[in-house]
């Protein structure tokens, strides 16, 4: 189980790597506008063919890239009804504050749970190495907390429910 | 260049997909005395037309040998480097699939994959929009 997260998260880490080769490309549309080209998919010579990396039926990552921006989906793994609404309500809270990520977008893909949007600015102004490994941490990251968020409100209602079903 | 790709240059697709289903057994028939390499190489030849249904056969075939594959060390240490830009292909084709099994296979492959080939491989199989399996 574990061999599999390591390879999962290896083989997406290699594919941004390969992948997030951004550079400035002013609009071919519009003068003077600039826009992500992967959002828009006006051009198909401005586009690479979008990687779907599964890790089984309910994991999984997709991977769009254009000249200057890439645009990457997770699903996160969502095994009953809580961890459900939990991984809704915790992953909205994150896109609602995507000002703050820079690198978020405010409403996930069809189809995904949470989405970035990474530029050729952010690409000048960060490092690559450094976003690759944000991403892949984010991904480690959701799991436990995740985990957590569902161990915590199952203590919570246990409790409760002790305490409530006392008086009788 | 897109011509030179074609698989065996024949415009019926009823022919084309014999001949795939050919391939196929003949990679079932490697793959059973347990010859790998050869039902990789048989696997890899040529590229299928761009019609969906001649590339799903072709997917099978190829996802037949690959599955069949244990020492992935050894096997691409004896495939010949023009294959691994194909092979990536196939790899990225199977992981999108979401088959538990193909995937865990796919993921293994991949990796080994890029660490003999490089990003550039990659990076081949994500721009080449003409020649896609």
């Amino acid at each position: 189980m574990a061999s599999t997260l390591r390879l999962y998260l290896t083989c997406i880490r290699n594919t941004l790597e390969a992948a997030m080769c951004l550079q400035n490309f002013p609009c071919q549309e519009v003068e003077r506008h600039n826009k992500p080209e992967v959002e828009l998919k006006t051009s198909p010579e401005l586009l690479l063919n979008p990687v779907l990396i599964c890790r089984n039926e309910a994991e999984k990552c997709l991977i769009e890239t254009s000249i200057n921006s890439i645009r990457i989906s997770l699903k996160v793994k969502q095994a009953d009804e809580l961890e459900n609404i939990l991984a809704k309500k915790f992953l909205r809270f994150l896109s609602m504050r995507a000002e703050a990520f820079q690198v978020l977008r405010r409403k996930p893909v069809q189809g995904y749970d949470i989405s970035f949007l990474i530029t050729n600015y952010h690409c000048e102004e960060l490092q690559k190495q450094k976003l690759i490994d944000f991403i892949v941490q984010f991904m480690e990251d959701i799991d436990k907390e995740i985990s957590e968020l569902k161990m915590s409100v199952s203590t919570r209602g246990r409790l409760v429910a002790t305490e409530f079903l006392k008086q009788f | 260049m897109a011509e030179a790709e074609k698989f065996m240059g024949s415009d019926n697709v009823e022919d084309i997909l014999t001949k795939i289903e050919n391939k196929s057994l003949k990679i079932e028939s490697l793959i059973k005395p347990y010859k790998p390499i050869e039902a990789i190489k048989t696997a890899l030849e040529g590229y299928p037309p761009q019609d969906e249904q001649c590339k799903f056969a072709n997917w099978i075939g190829v996802r037949k040998a690959l599955m069949a594959i244990k020492d992935v060390v050894g096997i691409l240490r004896s495939l010949n480097p023009q294959y691994y830009d194909i092979l990536m292909k196939y790899v990225y084709r199977g992981l999108s699939t979401g088959d538990r099994t193909t995937c865990d296979q796919c993921l293994k492959i991949h990796e080994k994959l890029t660490e003999k080939a490089g990003f550039g491989c990659i990076l081949r199989s994500l721009a080449d929009t003409v020649n896609t399996i």
